[in-house]
């Protein structure tokens, strides 16, 4: 870890019980046992302090041996080298693979897309429609009500698509459709307009943000909560998700600093939660919002959620109680792969496995021939040091043992009882620039307002919008333990490449960034600082920046 | 070189074959040294070395891609004849010469997989021919499973028939019919528009989009789709090529009628597809070419035979188990989808598992019979093994590919018997033999293993350090 000086001091620091604070000198008499408080930042990885000024050695193998050296448009798709000559495991990837591409049988009623791919698009990031009479398909909205239940209706995504008997395109939003004609359309139609935002850097440059205004209409089921709440969010990027669920607990949770003990403005938050199948508490580290343990639970919520295929995570539809023409559509679903779900436990195996081990490309700007860094990139790292970004984007982590699939080893034909954790996962030193954990990262919403295309308020009808604007990154919606504020800390690894993967990709969680540069703008609450310091930098020092996160 | 003649490739592989050095397994003069290669006799080798097995793999890539080469462009030219006269004839003739493009090509698949120029070839800033990590034609050449409605008109089946994502579909529905987006269809649109939106369903070049606008989507015998399928195939009319200049009749799409243009349109598809298809296979020709192409050069360089052969064993490796086990066989088995059988609008797939199988057994045995039926014979994996001392394990995996060929014949004499392979993996019956051919599979790459281990060719010597052949 790298916290300025301090950090490489010592960092266990015993302080008296009766406190340690502006003391005139005198030890104090009563001797109570020491209090020990260790400072957030150190894992218990072995790995000696990562230095600010110089690269690790294998710094540029930022998935350790988990690294592809592909770096085009399939940058994001490639397999850990290790199990691509290993026979078994290479086919389990390739069918996963081919699961993750295709279509299913069984698919809706309610969708965002029918296929893995067609949101992680390349396996990479999903996109923005590129105007309002686009439906969104690789981004959703969240919705929840003001404490972040599940809206009664809507429960707790907006899912653009529905289905009807004998139509397979999927069925657009109609203002109350699903309740006039019992057909199961889509549920809602959203869709973001822009505000141009101008600022400046320090030095006088100039530059513009997107200011996001989420409408939404043709609600095909009723109206929403009345104390709703939206949070849009773009598809992320998955590879090397498996890296990320192999890092030790204890080493993420070393970073947390919830009371902000070593005054840096900075507090990670760890969440604990029930991981589904095996009942224990975990560490919740993916999702935008800290909300799942395992890539498993992650892919079998976005299977049911996101495609409408039930699977043996999330076995039931995702009508609500409330969606009648949902349900009725669903017992049309005849075809059931296994044991009256969509997905078998042998598919959603596979579809895990190819998830983790999805590599990560190897960075740029390093001479491999020479064993040299650009002297941009190097110079940008310091000044990414420098700027406090690395507090929560921690540049690298130690995984411990890859842990077994929950569902079992996954063949070609069967899942079988044995459990084998993923030796190609296993402690290997990684570059994921991230801690896992929640932080402030500030901004409001006002309340969601009905408007008309106008802007003029009104109550009720098609020509109704709801609309939410907020000022900063928030959503003001709580999810899980997240606030309305809060937000997991993404990791960076592969930034340089999302446009290489997809030209119209864009960047934070609901992309309104179009540029790593207003990606770090938008940042505020614990990173308001880290921000200040970069709109502080001269123009050569915010390229050299720039060129270091774009060679990640 | 614009054509290779039938006859001329014929000279050129013999002339190949003299060329190399080590033991082809003939006799005399025609033998691997000339007068000096006295050690073969009837086939059977004496002495063998790695050397000679990765020259020999090298020639006989050339080959299969050369016969592949040479049957697409007798693709080309049925075409030709066939949009000019779109007759029930011709276009049984176009469709024959389809599937017997199929055959070599379907061969080749054991040079996919080990970093070959297939997966990889692709031309640098400065116009030269290298190799780059995913950049080859293959995907062009060979990908599936194929959204088809991007290409031409489709009748709504099953829910399975779209794009990944409607967004990515052009305004007009699709390429074909969509003449304002698409003014001029050339091999240029054709491959602007592959995966068009990023989504890799948008397939809409390579055999399997000549495919498509041959057989058209393979519904049931009465053009209807229902979840229980039938033995036949695709069936699109020729009069979907019907135009003015043809004199033919009325242009239909399908049962309904359409502009003459759409027709023309659909005709220039089809042999603007062929021609992007001729130009990717002769690139991959071209680096293959005894003596002169690159990677020809680069594979039988002495000093990286090791990993040469590690690449022979694990292309032999993954098209058994991954893919050809795995994605073409055990998934479209498990979900019973007729997207997931590779030649679905043909009802082709018994070939492509038959013949994929046969290149792996190929491989192993030095041995390739070409299309006009000459066999080329050289320095095989077998005669390497015996060398190395280890006639059993020789035997060993001989037997073992020997076992897949016979199951893997099941499949594809059911198939000639009436009931295709999309049949065969819904019926429970004819499922066994599927079943039978995957396990078959199965135990032949468990010992590409242990003849990986006994060659000494370890994984090491193919990846090397993850800087160098990573990914």
């Amino acid at each position: 870890m790298m916290k300025k000086n301090a950090l490489l001091l010592s960092m266990i620091v015993v302080l008296s019980a009766c406190g340690g604070s502006g003391s005139q000198g005198k030890a104090p008499e009563v001797v109570s046992p020491p209090v020990v408080i260790v400072m957030p930042g150190q894992p218990d990885d072995g790995l000696a302090p990562l230095s600010a000024t110089t690269p690790d050695p294998k710094e540029h193998l930022a998935g350790g041996e988990v690294t592809t050296q592909v770096i085009n448009q399939d940058a994001f798709s490639q397999s850990a080298p290790a199990i691509r000559s290993n026979f078994e495991l290479d086919g389990v990837f390739k069918s996963g693979d081919h699961l993750f591409r295709g279509v299913h049988v069984g698919q809706g009623p309610l969708f965002n897309n029918p296929t893995c791919q067609g949101c992680h698009i390349k396996d990479g990031r999903g996109e923005v429609p590129s105007s309002p009479d686009e439906a969104m398909t690789s981004m959703f909205l969240r919705i929840s009500d003001g404490q972040g239940n599940p809206d009664l209706i809507y429960g707790d995504q907006i899912q653009t698509f529905g289905m009807k008997e004998g139509q397979s395109q999927g069925l657009l939003p109609k203002h109350g459709g699903a309740i006039d004609e019992g057909i199961a359309y889509g549920e809602a139609y959203a869709w973001v307009e822009y505000q141009t935002i101008a600022g400046q850097f320090d030095d006088g440059q100039t530059y513009q943000l997107r200011k996001p205004i989420y409408k939404v209409k043709d609600l095909a089921y009723g109206d929403f909560n009345p104390d709703v709440r939206l949070s849009p969010r773009v598809t992320p990027s998955i590879f090397g998700s498996g890296l990320l669920h192999a890092i030790p607990e204890a080493s993420i949770t070393s970073y947390a600093d919830p009371d902000d003990i070593d005054g840096d403005g900075i507090s990670g938050r760890a969440v604990f939660v029930t991981e589904p199948i095996s009942g224990q508490q975990k560490l919740a580290r993916f999702g935008y919002k800290a909300l799942t343990t395992s890539v498993l639970e992650q892919i079998s919520g976005a299977y049911r959620g996101d495609m409408g295929i039930t699977n043996i995570v999330a076995p039931q539809e995702s009508c609500t109680s409330e969606q009648t023409a949902c349900i009725a559509q669903a017992q049309l679903e005849q075809d059931k792969e296994q044991d009256g779900l969509d997905l078998s436990v042998l598919g959603l195996a596979q579809v895990e496995f190819y998830n983790r081990l999805l590599a990560v490309p190897v960075r740029r700007g390093f001479d491999s021939a020479n064993q040299t860094w650009q002297a941009d990139v190097v110079a940008g790292r310091a000044l990414f040091f420098a700027a406090q970004c690395a507090s929560c984007h921690i540049p690298r982590h130690k995984t411990g043992e890859a842990e077994a699939s929950l569902l079992g080893d996954a063949g070609l034909l069967e899942v079988a009882p044995s459990h084998t954790p993923i030796a190609a996962l296993s402690n290997q030193v990684i570059y994921p620039y991230t801690d896992l954990l929640l932080h402030d990262m500030g901004g409001s919403c006002a309340t969601i307002e009905r408007e008309t295309a106008q802007g003029e308020a009104c109550t009720q009808g098609a020509q109704c919008y709801w609309v939410q604007r907020c000022e900063g990154l928030a959503d003001d919606r709580p999810e899980g333990s997240a606030s309305g504020t809060e937000w997991r800390t993404p990791p960076l690894w592969g930034l340089g490449l999302v446009n290489t993967v997809n030209a119209r990709a864009t960047y934070l969680h609901d992309g309104r960034a179009r540029n790593i540069s207003e990606a770090i703008l938008w940042h505020g609450g614990e990173a308001e600082k880290a921000k200040a310091q970069f709109k502080a930098m001269s123009a050569n020092e915010r390229q050299q920046l720039l060129t270091f996160l774009t060679s990640l | 070189m614009n054509t290779i003649k039938n006859i001329a490739l014929s000279f050129v592989a013999a002339a190949v074959l003299a060329g190399c050095g080590g033991d082809d397994g003939k006799d005399g003069i025609a033998g691997a040294q000339g007068v000096a290669g006295q050690n073969g006799a009837n086939g059977t080798s004496v002495f063998v070395t790695t050397q000679d097995v990765i020259k020999t793999n090298a020639q006989h890539a050339y080959a299969v891609y050369a016969d592949s080469l040479i049957a697409a462009k007798a693709l080309k030219e049925q075409l030709a004849i066939f949009v000019a006269n779109p007759s029930d004839e011709s276009f049984s003739l176009a469709k024959k010469a389809w599937l017997a493009a199929r055959e070599p090509y379907g061969q080749s698949e054991v040079f996919r997989f080990r970093e070959g120029p297939i997966d990889n070839l692709t031309q640098d800033a400065a116009g030269n021919w290298v190799l780059a990590p995913e950049a080859g034609p293959e995907g062009a050449i060979n990908a599936w499973p194929l959204a088809e409605a991007l290409i031409d008109y489709t009748q709504d089946m099953d829910g399975l028939q779209n794009p990944e994502n409607p967004s990515t579909l052009p305004a007009g529905g699709n390429i074909i019919a969509d003449i304002d987006s698409f003014p001029v269809i050339d091999k240029a649109t054709i491959q602007a528009q592959f995966e068009r939106g990023d989504d890799e369903a948008n397939v809409t070049s390579g055999y399997h989009a000549i495919e498509f606008l041959l057989w058209g989507q393979d519904l049931n015998a009465d053009g209807t789709y229902t979840a229980n399928r039938d033995y036949s195939a695709g069936y699109r009319k020729a009069s979907d090529f019907y135009t003015v200049g043809n004199q033919m009749g009325q242009c239909t799409s399908g049962e309904a009628g359409a502009a003459n243009v759409i027709c023309i349109r659909r005709s220039q598809y089809l042999l603007a597809a062929a021609d992007l298809l001729i130009d990717d296979l002769k690139s991959v020709v071209d680096a293959w070419t005894p003596g002169t192409g690159f990677h020809y050069q680069a594979f039988i360089k002495e000093e990286t035979q090791k990993q040469s052969l590690a690449k022979i064993l694990e292309g032999m490796g993954r098209l058994s188990y991954g893919e050809l086990a795995g994605e073409r066989m055990s998934i479209a088995l498990r979900t019973d989808s007729q997207e997931d059988e590779h030649s679905c609008f043909s009802d082709n797939t018994h070939r492509d598992i038959f013949l994929n199988a046969k290149g792996i057994q190929n491989t192993f045995n030095g041995q390739y019979v070409r299309f006009d039926g000459e066999v080329l014979q050289g320095a095989s994996i077998y005669n390497l093994l015996v060398v190395a001392g280890k006639p059993e394990l020789a035997n060993k995996l001989r037997g073992a590919l020997e076992d897949t060929m016979a199951k893997a014949a099941v499949i594809d004499t059911t198939a000639k018997l009436g009931y295709s392979f999309d049949v065969q993996i819904q019926q429970p019956e004819l499922k066994g033999a599927v079943t039978n051919t995957i396990e078959a599979l199965k135990t032949q790459t468990q010992v590409i293993k242990e003849v990986i281990e006994a060659l000494g060719v370890t994984t090491g010597d193919l990846e090397g350090d993850t800087d160098e052949f990573g990914g």
